[in-house]
């Protein structure tokens, strides 16, 4: 995949700093998506992942730090209000709307999302069920899915609210390898069509897979930036994911 | 001929209007049934606002008699003041809406159990509050006037009105925007407010609409009984009532309410006034038995029955 066009910054984080008590979750981090950019974001359980996702949609609010989407700041707005600014996320475990239909679940962020002028909410539901290869499935009752229809489902739901950026948690995770290809499909559809992604995974054959740079984070800190082959030849990644034994083995024998 | 569900509703609506219209003449003529009508459209009101909110939004409430209660009153002593009883009505409205708005907006920060909470204890404030407003009549309340009243035709047709008005309402909350946002947050009001849904926006809004057709309630209800009192019209009584007719009935939906309201009378009326002293256990042990055997209500299981009778006929 070529790399980012030098085109504007969607969305920028300059030190952002969260703590709970006496944990520092998230350690002055610095990141910045370009347009038309797909950044994965990696690093240990407990790193500050999930956290980071939290303060860039609005759920937790930093401590310090700033968060700029299309240059306007918005680390003091709620949830609801950064989606209407085209900041969209799916959830790590989908939360999906029981009681709804396929259909419903993805009409509520059609109806709520971000306004655009010229759509009807009812028709990007449909697209957006289509493009997650959902459209079988759009009067089926929520709780018959399984877990990769959940998770298409947070990613259609995510995607009706018209984004400029998505927020992707872990989409691949528990997915077996064809659905993990099919996951990866949708989501470079979805970047193609002019959504910049952050993307958190586990899974690394998906997100070295499908992203331009990758940003590494353990403890709560930026350990790392670069193209995918660069962060994984890192010495510091490899430490941080296998240990300090690991990186004396990959140099030769131990003195 | 098969017919769409637009269609089916319609006609089940034009069906309902017919029925409660042919049976006024005979209702009207017989003072207890004039009386049981009356209370059956009252509850229909009280239960299709209450699951407004504790249906579509799953804020149970257990304090909508302060609503209540603010729409008796203003009726009461507006018309005292010498005002139309019709024209006392969108007061009433408007101010249980402020009130409800008031004391809602802080209290639907809070969900589920915390929120019930906080409602018995803003009802309860309110009562007593009530209790000790001379100007309302304090403890002793207030009687209107007799010879002003409007006549069994009028309070037939206005409580048919109010209570049909309220179902459409439930209808049209069930099909907009406003109530697929509301369904959305009960069910995840984290993916919610991701998806853009305004949570406590939405919450405030409907809330100000149940409690707008609940001061109705209260209005209508002072018109019939010609003597509101706090303990009646702000009682806790009435607040768990309402709760009981939408678990019987079904919550969440919009005919629940209606069939939860009439049985609810039924029992009432029939069974547990037999019982004086001891109804209120009985009615704590009905709603155990609800939540524990049926917790969907009726109106599933007479859904069920429907399609049960279309197979076998069809």
């Amino acid at each position: 995949m070529s790399s980012a066009p030098a085109g504007s910054v969607l969305l920028e984080t300059t030190g952002v700093t969260k703590r709970f008590g006496g944990l520092t979750a998230v350690r002055d981090v610095h990141l910045a998506l370009q347009e038309g950019e797909v950044l994965g974001l990696i690093g240990p359980n407990g790193a500050g992942k999930t956290t980071l996702f939290n303060l860039l949609s609005g759920q937790l609010h930093p401590d310090s730090g700033r968060i700029r989407m299309l240059g306007r700041e918005i680390q003091h707005l709620p949830p609801h209000r950064t989606c209407r600014l085209g900041l969209a996320r799916t959830f790590q475990v989908p939360r999906p709307f029981l009681a709804l239909t396929v259909f419903e679940s993805v009409l509520v962020g059609a109806q709520f999302g971000r306004r655009v002028a010229g759509t009807a909410p009812r028709r990007t539901a449909r697209e957006c069920l289509s493009l997650t290869h959902l459209g079988s499935r759009r009067d089926a009752p929520v709780h018959s899915l399984n877990l990769a229809e959940r998770k298409r489902l947070d990613l259609a739901r995510a995607l009706a609210t018209r984004p400029r950026v998505m927020l992707v948690d872990e989409v691949a995770a528990g997915l077996n390898p064809s659905e993990v290809r099919e996951t990866v499909g949708i989501l470079r559809e979805v970047h193609a069509s002019g959504v910049g992604v952050i993307y958190v995974e586990h899974v690394m054959e998906a997100v070295m897979d499908i992203s331009d740079r990758i940003q590494v984070l353990d403890q709560g800190a930026t350990i790392a930036v670069g193209t995918p082959e660069e962060v994984t030849r890192d010495p510091a990644v490899v430490e941080a994911y296998l240990g300090r034994a690991a990186r004396t083995d990959q140099d030769g024998p131990a003195p | 001929m098969e017919l769409s569900p637009q269609r089916k509703r319609l006609l089940l609506g034009a069906g309902a209007v017919v029925a409660v219209a042919a049976a006024g003449p005979l209702l009207i003529a017989n003072p207890y049934a004039s009386r049981l009508a009356q209370l059956l459209f009252l509850n229909i009101l009280l239960a299709s606002a209450w699951n407004l909110v504790g249906g579509f939004a799953g804020q149970i409430s257990f304090g909508n008699s302060s609503l209540f209660g603010v729409g008796a009153y203003a009726t009461s002593m507006l018309w005292l003041a010498g005002i139309h009883p019709f024209l006392t009505m969108p007061v009433a409205a408007l101010l249980a809406a402020i009130y409800g708005v008031a004391w809602g907006w802080p209290c639907l920060r809070l969900r589920g159990p915390y929120f019930a909470i906080a409602t018995i204890g803003v009802a309860e404030a309110t009562r007593i509050v009530a209790n000790h407003v001379e100007a309302a009549g304090g403890a002793s309340g207030l009687t209107l006037p007799l010879e002003q009243d409007l006549g069994p035709v009028l309070l037939y047709g206005l409580g048919g009105v109010l209570a049909f008005a309220a179902v459409l309402v439930s209808a049209a909350v069930r099909k907009s925007r406003l109530g697929l946002g509301l369904i959305a947050l009960r069910e995840d009001a984290k993916a919610a407010a991701a998806s853009g849904v305004d949570v406590s926006r939405q919450q405030v809004t409907v809330f100000a609409l149940a409690a707008a057709l609940t001061g109705l309630g209260g209005a209508y209800y002072a018109l019939f009984t010609l003597y509101v009192v706090p303990e009646k019209v702000f009682g806790f009584d009435l607040s768990i009532s309402l709760v009981l007719m939408v678990l019987v009935g079904g919550i969440g939906t919009v005919i629940g309410p209606v069939l939860g309201a009439a049985i609810y009378l039924f029992l009432e009326q029939f069974v547990l006034a037999s019982l004086a002293d001891i109804h209120l256990a009985a009615f704590g042990a009905l709603l155990i038995f609800i939540v524990l055997l049926e917790p969907r209500g009726v109106a599933p299981r007479l859904a069920q029955l429907v399609r049960l009778i279309r197979r076998r006929t069809g």
